[in-house]
């Protein structure tokens, strides 16, 4: 049991981010740790759209970026510029409302056509984010949201906050874990083995496609409510298609789609080096695209996939 | 509301949307025949563009028209042999992701090379100045440009409705395996496609470089009308793209006049309704990819 526990690769993400503050150099750069933490709980949850159930879905940045604004405009107009939890939560149920809504229009579209809706309603949110002056403060986006208490912790601290999204991302994790080791996520892997045989043996697939848009769709919305208290701003450009390249890639990266930990490997690796190569080079967006071409190219199952044997 | 002012904005829309009909096109075409979305056709249009920008000067109008899309379409020829080959056949969000980002990297390339500052070239001599009936003037060369775009699409149509090539380009949409096994050479035609479809993406940034500044980011901008069009007309299907192109470049024109904040937003409410009756498109026939 002892040494079940030891093995289990989430105790090591656990106790690597709960000390990461304190860790030499890295520790310093306390909201990029937050903004690790918030990747890990889209990612893990985008996984179990891609990795689980095999959806080509190439519109995940906008339940994190619709996530953020409902947050924002919740934090902005229903408290009189207060509050943290119900913020946080209305961000996490506008994720959850838009994925229902894109979920429900392509839950029985296939393969390009799949993809290609997903990146078209992500840039209509994106427009609507982009042009409506009025709500979501346009091109300008939303400023003024501020962290002060929650549960009596002043979360205005960085560290504060990011012990905060540590719990929020502990419990988000082991959630998922439960729902990708349940009978649900037993079925969402055999709808992307077989579809076809899937049905037969009288699954309704549309429906478990749907249900599981749903449930990421929250948890992204969850991250990217946080994330508008971590930047304490919302602004459009966080549902641009290349963010929502990005979530694939890092999933992809890690081996999201042979192991349920690859989401945590390939957000780590994939932002540290995004964060790395722009900060000493003003064309940094070549190698950036290039690093697509290569992570497709050179580990198509990801880096955990490598030492699986097929 | 004069209807000087709402025959121009017509006439706008009509120009803008056979133009995306061009653009669209060779998208269409790769899309259909190999699955890949491309995302690099963006690219390929702002190449043409640059190319056109640098070339028109010293070799003139129309032998820039002949050389420009040869060059484009040697670069696609490389990105199809060294990239796309490799993503046949994959998850669709492979052919995507790797497309995607070499876009990026070739727009910051072009950035490098040409600067982030937006460009212009003039309109050819014989197709400058403007047309005056009365009170409605119109630009000379946006005529041109319907007109040219107007030959590219029906060459296209012809091409491939009354080919042999064509008839092959369209049984390979419908069922790619049986082509190869009745002994064409699927790879080839792959390629032979994806260069058509580069080329046409590069001609049509020749035809757009006068009326739109040219820039880095221009290839971007017509990506997503490509989408749309592929989307409303049906993967691979010409007169589905002439459609989609002319309802996508009209429906935009006319929402200036009506909602001038949310006219990008109009196209995918359209779309919307298009797709709610006609799953496939509204021309959309069975397709590899269903």
């Amino acid at each position: 049991m002892n040494n079940k526990l030891i093995k289990d690769p989430y105790l090591w993400i656990f106790l690597i981010f709960l000390l990461y503050p304190v860790l030499p150099y890295i520790g310093n750069f306390t909201s990029l740790g937050t903004e690790l933490l918030l990747w890990f709980i889209f990612t893990l949850s985008f996984n179990l759209c891609l990795g689980y159930t095999g959806l080509p879905s190439f519109g995940h940045g906008a339940f994190y970026g619709v996530g953020s604004y409902g947050a924002a405009i919740a934090f902005l107009h229903l408290f009189n510029k207060g509050g943290f939890l119900i913020p946080v939560v209305i961000g996490a149920l506008t994720g959850a409302v838009f994925a229902a809504v894109l979920g429900y229009v392509i839950r029985n579209k296939k393969g390009v056509y799949f993809a290609l809706l997903t990146v078209v309603f992500t840039q209509v949110l994106f427009g609507i984010c982009w042009r409506w002056d009025a709500v979501t403060g346009g091109e300008s986006g939303l400023m003024g949201i501020s962290r002060t208490t929650f549960l009596g912790l002043d979360i205005h601290d960085p560290i504060t906050f990011y012990y905060l999204v540590f719990v929020v991302f502990a419990v988000c994790a082991i959630v998922i874990r439960i729902i990708a080791n349940s009978s649900f996520g037993m079925s969402l892997k055999a709808i992307r083995q077989n579809p076809v045989r899937a049905q037969y043996l009288g699954y309704t697939t549309g429906n478990y496609k749907f249900v599981v848009y749903l449930i990421s769709g929250l948890f992204a919305g969850l991250a990217g409510g946080l994330y508008c208290f971590l930047t304490q701003s919302a602004f459009a450009d966080i549902l641009d298609w290349t963010k929502s390249g990005d979530v694939v890639i890092a999933t992809l990266l890690g081996g999201g789609t042979v192991s349920f930990y690859g989401p945590i490997v390939g957000s780590v690796i994939f932002l540290l080096m995004k964060e790395l190569i722009s900060s000493f080079w003003d064309h940094w967006a070549l190698l950036y695209g290039l690093s697509f071409v290569i992570i497709i190219l050179a580990f198509p199952t990801g880096l955990l996939g490598m030492f699986k044997s097929k | 509301m004069n209807s000087v002012l709402i025959l121009s904005i017509i006439l706008n829309g009509l120009v803008l949307g056979l133009v995306y009909s061009a653009v669209a096109l060779g998208f269409s075409l790769v899309l259909g025949l190999s699955g890949v979305i491309n995302f690099c056709h963006g690219v390929m249009f702002a190449f043409g563009a640059y190319f056109f920008w640098l070339l028109k000067d010293i070799i003139g109008f129309w032998p820039a028209v002949v050389v420009v899309p040869l060059l484009v379409a040697i670069i696609g020829f490389v990105i199809e042999r060294v990239l796309i080959r490799r993503v046949y056949g994959l998850d669709p969000l492979f052919g995507l992701l790797i497309t995607l980002g070499f876009s990026i990297a070739l727009e910051e390339l072009i950035r490098m090379i040409f600067g982030p500052a937006a460009h212009n070239v003039s309109a050819p001599s014989f197709a400058s100045g403007c047309i005056i009936w009365g009170d409605f003037v119109y630009s000379k060369y946006r005529l041109f440009i319907a007109v040219f775009a107007a030959v590219m699409v029906g060459g296209t149509w012809l091409l491939i409705s009354k080919t042999k090539f064509g008839a092959i380009v369209k049984a390979g949409m419908f069922d790619s395996e049986m082509v190869g096994a009745l002994g064409h050479n699927l790879p080839k035609l792959r390629t032979t496609v994806f260069i058509l479809g580069t080329a046409l993406a590069g001609l049509s940034g020749i035809l757009a470089a006068p009326i739109w500044s040219i820039k880095s980011g221009m290839g971007s901008a017509v990506l997503m009308p490509s989408f749309l069009i592929v989307l409303m007309g049906g993967l691979g299907s010409i007169p589905g793209t002439i459609v989609g192109g002319l309802l996508v470049g009209l429906s935009s024109a006319l929402a200036t006049l009506v909602f001038p904040r949310f006219v990008d937003i109009i196209p995918y409410v359209l779309l919307g309704v298009i797709i709610y009756f006609w799953p496939r498109g509204l021309f959309g026939e069975q397709n590899i990819n269903d």
